[in-house]
């Protein structure tokens, strides 16, 4: 070329140069044909990835269904709050995110990080509530915050009330969160980590009915979690209302009876088993705790030795005392051994193999039968009676009038209490059975056991003059919670037995009985008085010669009217002192509390 | 010398001109797509800058290449002092550390270092007629580029500081590289290289590096950019989602949309088809810059189009590599596509470089 004599000579740096083009040729090519494995190759999985991002499953609580009483009055409610979650996932700087969030929610950090490291099997975008039950205004200073810290989630839920603070608490139960173990624990209930679920009474039996289903929106968020869109939104559907047979004013009622005092009121209707107050004190607020977190109201209350959180009505358990002598009288006179004439006299005491026992009435009340003996609450009778009858003729007797066996009321962890027989000793302490310890139990002492549900049941079960019920908490659904069964249909007892018992009982609240405390005018109450010892006899003189009050726990049990029964009550003081004294006149207000409430129906 | 006669005028590589602003306007589209929802008309800016970095291109084709090769060692100064002031001044500017504000505009003089370091290695090249380069003139380069180089790294903007190394290097493998030099470098660039990520290397660069290797070690810092990116290209597919649609960058997910990322939203909106008209564009666009070191008069002329290609040509590969996933995330722009002016300038006066030396090869010397 004619220019290569003018100009320089640059074939080698062009040659260079060339061959640099061609590595750049070369690299092109190579991330031309990257670019085509990831778009077409593998577009699937990047487009899945990109849906995945931009939608955002949440959660839409249900609302928990109603808790109503007999009158359809809301006794658990709903409220709206809102609850504040972190999300794992959107969380840049640990430290400087967990010292903001803390300062910002008043959590310590440490509380927080507990928190979270107790959610740690959840994935990393999943939601960990970290504080609930906050209102609007407590939820404003982290919504202007939403930019500085995405990883905070917040939203709206329904939050449980209890409109009557402790009204029916026992009843009513609580709820508690949901630990990621009792989920592997239940892996056939539908719940999800976080979700706050019934934990004992009617809310832990009825979970399932109030619980509702869950709902689910599908939004489009961009790279803050902001809500953009929504795909699509399935609405939760409010758990079904759970209407109970309680009546709010005489649980009211009962539950005044007993403040500051340790104690139990049941009163049911003995046709159909309704339970219409159930009261157990000392008692707690649940709403102090409706939360996912452990406020020091919870701990304080699982450790107080007064044990507020134990339902003392289907898990106390108690000697019957003198109630037990319904069952002696019902056994005596259905096995031969008396009949409403036959007659003992009471001298004050008795000597019985070799050993002297008391009549609580010191002077004795001289000839006594069957009606008297109730009425007076006659030890020297019973003692006599239980003699000559022998423990296992007491055992079958009680254990037909459902002592010694859960009563099935819906609720769970209910005690099945203790009646002793020959049998049951031998097997569970491998000693033959005396005589001498027959005595006790047939005054309703020694290793009787009963909860004071399973005396009401029994109480039902003789002013229905033998038609067993089962007690029940819920009209508007099935009964359930309990693996008790139903009580078998019963041929041993006869209708007259009940009412030569009801006679005794009638006598001992209206004709100068020791049940005279519980009468009521004009509403025919029949009932029983108890006063079980706490301890032996030697141990409580001793503290007594010491000058020390030794009081026993206070026991009535009755129903009226005495004709048609429509209620009966048991009522139980622990170291209330005679039954005469202190349970029969809590029971008369409750009698008279629903003789007026019954009279404009 | 500023004459510009016909004959000139028709030696102008028109087509050239054409693929740059062709280009440019393809950036503009996506630059609207991915910024329309923020504040500031970034599109209309990007159009001004477009405007602005044209006129510079005439500028520079008016004035014979030979005259800014002569001033290479006055404009080499002027910048090592402008690169100095920026960094004293950053200390008083919190925030900023690579910006210099020039009235209404903001600059950023280490663009301006890359057409320094092109014209200051065509003036230390012209007069090298040796087959292979020479160890002590190797350091002496070295020396040069080294200077702005590390104020550069200063900043710290380690994105322009690599392209020092593609010019530099480009240099040097024209000029002919010896293996014992070769060694040499690679010896040296590794004592560097460990020096450097021990004592220059800030914790969130090193860990842009690690992330390279392992992206899901740490999804939500330095390898999000990444991740997102790449599920923006993959979700893409063959025809993309359409203009306006993509939802990794509507949605904000994708991170630099409009700047270093403006590509992984050409990937996400118009699919591989998209992909391959752009890189196909570009490729036709350096080929012809490439292919012009032929039409270059003299060594200067080479060395002037070859380092300034190799520029573009380096952006534009590491950038479509690093949205990718397979280069580390070290914030080079993609050249014409990205917005910012200051880069925008610097890639239209690079181009006016090469078609200045291209446009001159008739001249008389």
């Amino acid at each position: 070329m004619p220019e290569d004599r003018i100009y320089e000579d640059l074939t080698v740096v062009r040659r260079r140069a060339n061959a640099v083009f061609w590595i750049f040729a070369v690299l092109t090519f190579l991330a031309l044909s990257y670019y085509w494995k990831v778009q077409i190759l593998e577009h699937r999985k990047y487009l899945a990835m990109a849906e995945a991002n931009r939608t955002r499953s949440r959660v839409l609580d249900a609302p928990r269904g109603l808790i109503r009483d007999r009158d359809k009055n809301i006794l658990a409610d709903n409220t709206a709050a809102f609850k504040v979650s972190l999300v794992r996932e959107s969380v840049k700087d640990e430290a400087a995110s967990y010292s903001a969030i803390s300062a910002l929610l008043g959590i310590d950090e440490p509380t927080l990080r507990g928190r979270v490291a107790l959610h740690k099997d959840l994935q990393p975008f999943e939601p960990i509530v970290i504080a609930d039950g906050l209102t609007a205004d407590g939820v404003a200073p982290i919504e202007s915050r939403r930019l500085e810290l995405p990883e905070l989630l917040v939203e709206s839920e329904p939050q449980r009330i209890y409109r009557g603070g402790t009204l029916a608490a026992h009843i009513l139960g609580y709820l508690q969160e949901q630990t990621a173990e009792e989920i592997r624990a239940h892996p056939e209930r539908p719940t999800r980590p976080g979700e706050l679920v019934g934990k004992s009474g009617i809310e832990q039996v009825y979970d399932g009915v109030l619980k509702g289903q869950d709902g689910q929106s599908i939004e489009v968020v961009d790279s803050l979690g902001r809500i953009q869109d929504e795909h699509a939104r399935q609405y939760p559907v409010q758990g079904d209302d759970v209407i109970l047979t309680i009546d709010s004013k005489l649980q009211a009622e009962a539950e005044k009876s007993l403040e500051g005092r340790e104690g139990v009121i049941v009163a049911l209707d003995p046709k159909t088993g309704e339970v219409l107050a159930l009261a157990s004190s000392p008692t707690y607020d649940p709403n102090r705790f409706i939360t996912r977190f452990t406020p020091t109201e919870w701990t304080d209350l699982i450790s107080d030795p007064a044990s507020p959180l134990e339902n003392r009505a289907i898990r106390g358990l108690y000697a019957p005392g003198s109630i037990f002598k319904l069952v002696m009288s019902a056994a005596g006179l259905t096995f031969g051994y008396v009949t409403p004439a036959t007659t003992v006299y009471c001298t004050g005491s008795t000597q019985i193999y070799g050993a002297i026992r008391h009549c609580w009435y010191a002077p004795g009340h001289g000839a006594m039968n069957l009606s008297d003996a109730i009425k007076n609450s006659c030890n020297i009778y019973f003692y006599s009676l239980g003699r000559r009858m022998g423990i296992d003729q007491i055992h079958l007797a009680a254990s037909r009038l459902g002592l010694g066996r859960k009563t099935g009321i819906d609720l769970v962890g209910e005690k099945e209490g203790l009646v002793p027989s020959s049998d049951w000793k031998e097997a569970a302490l491998k000693e033959p059975w005396f005589p001498g310890e027959t005595i006790s139990v047939a005054i309703g002492q020694g290793q009787l056991q009963v909860t004071p549900l399973q005396i009401a049941v029994m109480t039902a079960r003789i002013a229905a003059r033998g038609i067993p019920v089962r007690p029940r908490l819920v009209s508007n659904f099935p009964p359930a919670g309990s693996d008790a069964p139903a009580p078998p249909p019963d041929t041993l007892f006869k209708t007259s037995t009940f009412e030569q018992i009801i006679a005794g009982m009638w006598r001992s609240v209206n004709d100068g009985g020791t049940g005279a405390g519980a009468r009521v005018d004009g509403f025919d109450v029949c009932g029983k008085t108890g006063s079980t010892q706490t301890m032996s006899r030697e141990s409580a003189e001793r503290l007594a010669r010491a000058g020390r009050v030794i009081k026993t726990h206070s026991w009535f049990s009755g129903f009226a009217p005495r004709d048609d029964p429509r209620i009966v009550v048991t009522v139980l003081v622990e170291f209330g002192g005679g039954g005469g004294a202190t349970a029969a006149p809590v029971a008369e207000r409750i009698f008279a509390l629903w003789k007026e409430r019954m009279a404009p129906r | 010398m500023i004459m510009l006669d016909r004959r000139l005028i028709e030696e102008i590589d028109w087509v050239l001109i054409a693929l740059i602003l062709l280009q440019s306007l393809v950036g503009v589209i996506f630059i609207y797509s991915s910024s329309h929802f923020l504040p500031g008309a970034h599109h209309v800016r990007q159009l001004v800058w477009i405007g602005i970095s044209l006129l510079a291109l005439f500028v520079v084709l008016a004035v014979d290449y030979k005259f800014f090769v002569a001033l290479s060692g006055y404009l080499y100064g002027l910048i090592v002092a402008l690169l100095a002031v920026t960094l004293v001044f950053a200390r008083f500017v919190a925030g900023t550390k690579s910006w210099i504000s020039l009235g209404l505009m903001q600059m950023q003089p280490s663009e301006m270092a890359k057409i320094v370091l092109i014209l200051v290695c065509a003036r230390l090249f012209a007069e090298y007629k040796r087959d292979y380069l020479t160890t002590t003139y190797t350091l002496g380069a070295l020396l040069v580029a080294g200077v702005p180089f590390l104020l550069i790294v200063a900043q710290p903007d380690l994105g322009t500081a690599m392209t020092f190394v593609a010019i530099i290097g480009g240099s040097f493998i024209l000029a002919g590289l010896r293996k014992k030099t070769l060694i040499l470098l690679v010896l040296a660039s590794l004592v560097l290289g460990v020096g450097g990520w021990n004592v220059v290397l800030k914790d969130y660069q090193k860990k842009r590096v690690t992330t390279l290797i392992n992206p899901a070690g740490d999804p939500r810092g330095s390898g999000y950019q990444v991740i997102q990116s790449k599920i923006a290209i993959g979700s893409g597919g063959l025809t993309g989602k359409g203009f306006k649609k993509g939802t990794q960058s509507q949605l904000r997910f994708l991170p630099a949309r409009h700047t270093d990322f403006v590509f992984s939203v050409i990937g996400e909106e118009t699919g591989f088809l998209g992909v391959f008209i752009v890189i196909a564009l570009y490729f036709a666009l350096l080929a012809r810059m490439f292919l012009s070191v032929s039409k270059a008069r003299d060594r200067a002329g080479v060395y002037i189009i070859f380092t300034a290609t190799l520029l573009i040509a380096f952006q534009f590969l590491v950038n479509i590599l690093m949205i990718i996933g397979l280069l580390p995330v070290v914030g080079i722009t993609l050249p014409f596509l990205s917005y910012g002016g200051s880069s925008l300038l610097a890639s239209y006066i690079a181009c006016g470089l090469v078609l200045n030396v291209k446009m001159r090869r008739f001249a008389n010397v």
